[in-house]
């Protein structure tokens, strides 16, 4: 199957998402909310592309919106520009510290409006990857709470979570950086709650905090490794060239 | 023969003390003593839908209707059965007093299909509703082919009372298209409008037509399990529904093998938490799944992939109660009945500064002037008519010069505004438009979900600016930034809340946008609603002196003696419209403020 974005034919799998195929087939379309990792959400808006299909010409949001049949696809029209442009902008006013929606308000020349009212010193654009990596690692330390203009994320009544260990994968993938992690060299401070950090046997660098070594060695039913991972095999390769005599 | 004393029992009545007027009346009959003759039964019923008139006790069949009804009415009652009626009591149509519905305007040119049992049956009784021919349908179905059945639900032209209007035939059609199972069929009750009733009125008056409904889908679709989506707040009607779902289950009509066929249905009821978006059909199965109440994108519908990822057909309370009434009399008699695209009845929930207020059935393409003067009686005190709010927060608000549209799915879409589930708001010239675009956008910012941007992010500056203007802030360009946002949420809004959240905020541009420029231009509100941007005086040539406008204030501002002009202090005033309501002689006029708090 074949569909054609901005002119260029693409060739697909029937259900295969709309922002895969353009980034296969080297068609940029920005997007925040989405994790190559994590299934899509749809929800900053900012793939937003028109998709016209007989007869109708609908905006869609690229990383959810799945091809079934063949189509055209225009990221760069004027409706995708105009509508693309007050979310940004509207993303500006939601979280003015984040560099990177800033970023995204330049390149696609997102209008300034005056009238928005800024949220103070805000980068979280409330995407809800952090809860959603949380979630998939099984922890579910924090998820989004309220509703409407009062959604934000937390941990449950905002207090220190009991499950967290520290493992700032929320962090890893937030788009705007949004996710505060303080590291000092012994503990690292994430969500109102410090976790000691632990050192490679070998080399001394920081391996991640203890609680989430521990959580890890526990799945795998094996004892925390005493090394990180590249003493690990410069500790192996060391056996080798012993062994063999290289 | 038996002659039943119906006493109203929904909500509306319950509040105003239905409750102790049954109790009253069966004391009353008791203490009478047995007619031998006549077998009197006291029934508790569902809403009858005039609701501001309650507590209605009907007797059939001597087709007497009473209303605002005390407990010490009851020995009169109970004096007067079969005999002359309690005149008091009786409904006045241009001061005489009418025993029967048929004379009374509220009720005479409603058509009941959906509400056809309620205030006739005891909802609490399953025999009731057996008894006025309830669970034929169903019995019918069970003789019948799915495809049959489907057949007579199209022919039907039935299409979904929820707002969107989709067709109910197709929407099973395509379910029962798909072989995956199992699949599952969920009956929406978690109308959130604001000032709608019209599924609260059925899931507690007659909640067996809800189950049949939902039974026949099963059927059609080839589903065995099925959730009644209802939210936490409708007690009776929760009440209600799980007493109905244990005695069809106890009477062999739902449950494995229903009516003694090889076909079975489990129904549950799931309470909702009180989320607006939760009506939203994906909102609402993540919900019943057990995960938070956001919708999804539809880009495939929940007919295939629904609740669980199976096939789902999700249908609204009011479609639910059409179908038993379909299969009966067949799709072609309801598709005899309303306008050519919209076939059929739709409840309203007739509000606001009208007469006549509650909860009325009408063949659909009947005009809203129609419903608003005809059956509503017209705005309260003969005021001029403004406007009416249509489909609650995802409708729009229709001017005075389009009363005379027909009110069914397709016309007020086009319009800007939409029929909706049936919220119907009356407003009169004291309603501030852009204080209701405020009110709504207000509504939405704190009910959408929050997930998407142009939803979230966008009703919340649009309120903020809507909040300025009504406040005195607003400035020039606003209105235009307003419609810019509008158009991104409709266009790029991830679910159908986002995407029709605009409407109120642009429809009441589109046809009171001198009221916007008054508010923004001139710092003043023409209706006298907005408190920062309006001031009340006292008209002495009108002022009686009759001192009820300085008893209601509530902050003392207003002075004047018996039978002397008054005077109302513009420091003290915090300008709330009370005064103005009170008076009868419209002596409270508005003025612009002259200390404006900008």
């Amino acid at each position: 199957m074949t569909v054609t974005i901005d002119g260029i034919p693409c060739a697909c799998e029937a259900g295969e998402y709309l922002l895969d195929i353009a980034a296969r087939n080297g068609v940029t379309i920005p997007s925040l909310c989405h994790h190559g990792g994590l299934p899509g959400q749809g929800c900053c808006r900012v793939c937003i592309v028109e998709v016209e299909q007989g007869g109708w010409k609908n905006i869609v949001a690229a990383c959810i919106y799945p091809v079934e049949r063949e189509c055209a696809v225009f990221t760069k029209s004027e409706r995708v520009i105009r509508q693309r442009g007050m979310v940004l902008s509207l993303l500006r006013a939601a979280a003015p510290e984040s560099a990177e929606v800033a970023r995204l308000c330049e390149v696609y020349d997102a209008p300034e409006y005056e009238r928005f009212v800024k949220k103070p010193k805000e980068r979280c654009i409330l995407c809800g990857l952090c809860a959603k990596a949380c979630q998939s690692l099984g922890t579910g330390a924090i998820v989004t709470v309220n509703r409407g203009v009062e959604k934000a994320v937390s941990t449950p009544y905002d207090e220190p979570s009991a499950v967290c260990a520290g493992c700032k994968s929320c962090a890893e993938v937030c788009p705007t950086g949004a996710v505060e992690v303080i590291e000092d060299g012994i503990n690292r401070t994430i969500w109102g709650k410090s976790f000691p950090l632990k050192k490679c046997g070998g080399c001394g660098a920081l391996t991640g905090t203890l609680a989430e070594l521990e959580r890890a060695a526990d799945k795998a039913g094996a004892e925390i490794p005493a090394l990180c991972n590249r003493c690990k095999q410069k500790s192996m390769s060391d056996v080798l060239a012993s062994t063999y005599g290289w | 023969m038996t002659r039943t004393v119906l006493v109203c029992c929904g909500t509306g009545c319950i509040a105003t003390g239905s409750l102790s007027v049954a109790e009253a009346l069966r004391g009353e009959i008791q203490k009478s003593g047995a007619d031998a003759t006549v077998e009197t039964v006291i029934k508790e019923t569902g809403c009858n839908g005039f609701c501001e008139n309650g507590p209605i006790v009907n007797i059939v069949p001597d087709d007497v209707s009473y209303y605002k009804v005390k407990p010490k009415d009851a020995p009169d009652i109970v004096k007067g059965l079969g005999g002359e009626p309690v005149r008091r009591l009786l409904y006045r149509v241009d001061g005489k007093p009418v025993p029967s519905q048929k004379e009374n305007p509220f009720y005479a040119p409603q058509h009941k299909i959906a509400l056809r049992n309620i205030g006739i049956i005891d909802p609490a009784e399953i025999s009731d509703y057996i008894g006025r021919g309830g669970y034929e349908a169903l019995q019918k179905a069970l003789a019948m082919t799915p495809d049959e059945i489907i057949g007579e639900v199209e022919a039907s032209g039935l299409r979904g009372r929820g707002g969107a209007g989709f067709s109910t035939g197709r929407k099973w059609r395509i379910a029962a298209g798909y072989e995956s199972n199992p699949k599952y069929v969920v009956c929406n009750g978690d109308e959130g409008d604001p000032g709608a009733f019209m599924d609260r009125s059925i899931l507690e008056g007659d909640p067996h037509t809800v189950l049949e409904g939902m039974a026949i889908c099963a059927l059609a679709i080839g589903a065995a399990e099925g959730f009644l989506y209802i939210r936490d707040e409708y007690g009776l009607a929760l009440k209600h529904m799980e007493k109905a779902i244990r005695d069809a289950e106890d009477k062999g009509i739902l449950g494995d093998k229903i009516m003694g066929s090889d076909k079975s249905l489990r129904l549950t009821v799931v309470r909702g938490g009180g989320a607006f978006v939760c009506g939203e059909s994906t909102a609402l199965m993540a919900s019943i799944e057990g995960r938070v109440g956001e919708p999804r994108a539809k880009y495939i519908r929940s007919v295939q992939r629904g609740l669980w990822d199976q096939p789902t057909v999700l249908n609204n309370v009011e479609t639910l109660a059409n179908i038993p009434v379909i299969i009966n009399e067949g799709g072609e008699a309801f598709a005899r009945i309303g306008a050519p695209k919209s076939k059929g009845t739709k409840v309203f929930a007739l509000v606001g500064k009208v007469k006549r207020t509650g909860l009325i059935e009408v063949p659909m393409g009947v005009t809203l002037r129609h419903l608003i003067y005809d059956i509503g009686g017209g705005v309260i005190g003969d005021r001029p008519f403004k406007a009416v709010q249509t489909g609650g927060p995802s409708g729009g608000c229709i001017p005075a010069d389009m009363l005379d549209l027909p009110v069914d799915f397709d016309t007020l879409t086009s319009y800007g505004a939409m029929m909706g589930s049936g919220g119907l708001i009356v407003m009169d010239d004291r309603s501030c438009m852009v204080e209701v675009a405020r009110y709504y956008a207000n509504f939405l910012a704190g009910e959408s979900c929050g997930k998407c941007t142009p939803c979230r992010e966008g009703l919340r500056q649009m309120l903020i600016i809507l909040t300025d203007i009504c406040e005195g802030r607003g400035k020039d360009g606003d209105v235009t930034l307003l419609e810019e946002i509008s158009a991104t949420m409709l266009d790029s809004s991830l679910c159908a809340l986002g995407k029709s959240a605009p409407n109120p905020v642009l429809t009441t541009i589109k046809y009171f946008r001198d009221e916007y420029d008054a508010h923004i231009g001139d710092k003043r509100c023409p209706a006298g609603v907005c408190p920062k941007l309006t001031a009340f005086e006292v008209d002495p040539a009108l002022c009686t002196g009759c001192t009820l406008c300085k008893r209601t204030c509530p902050v003392g501002a207003i002075s004047g003696e018996l039978k002397t002009a008054h005077e109302i202090s513009e420091s003290a005033c915090t300008a709330c419209g009370v005064c103005r309501e009170a008076c009868r002689f419209d002596a409270i006029i508005t003025a612009p403020k002259r200390r404006c708090g900008v």
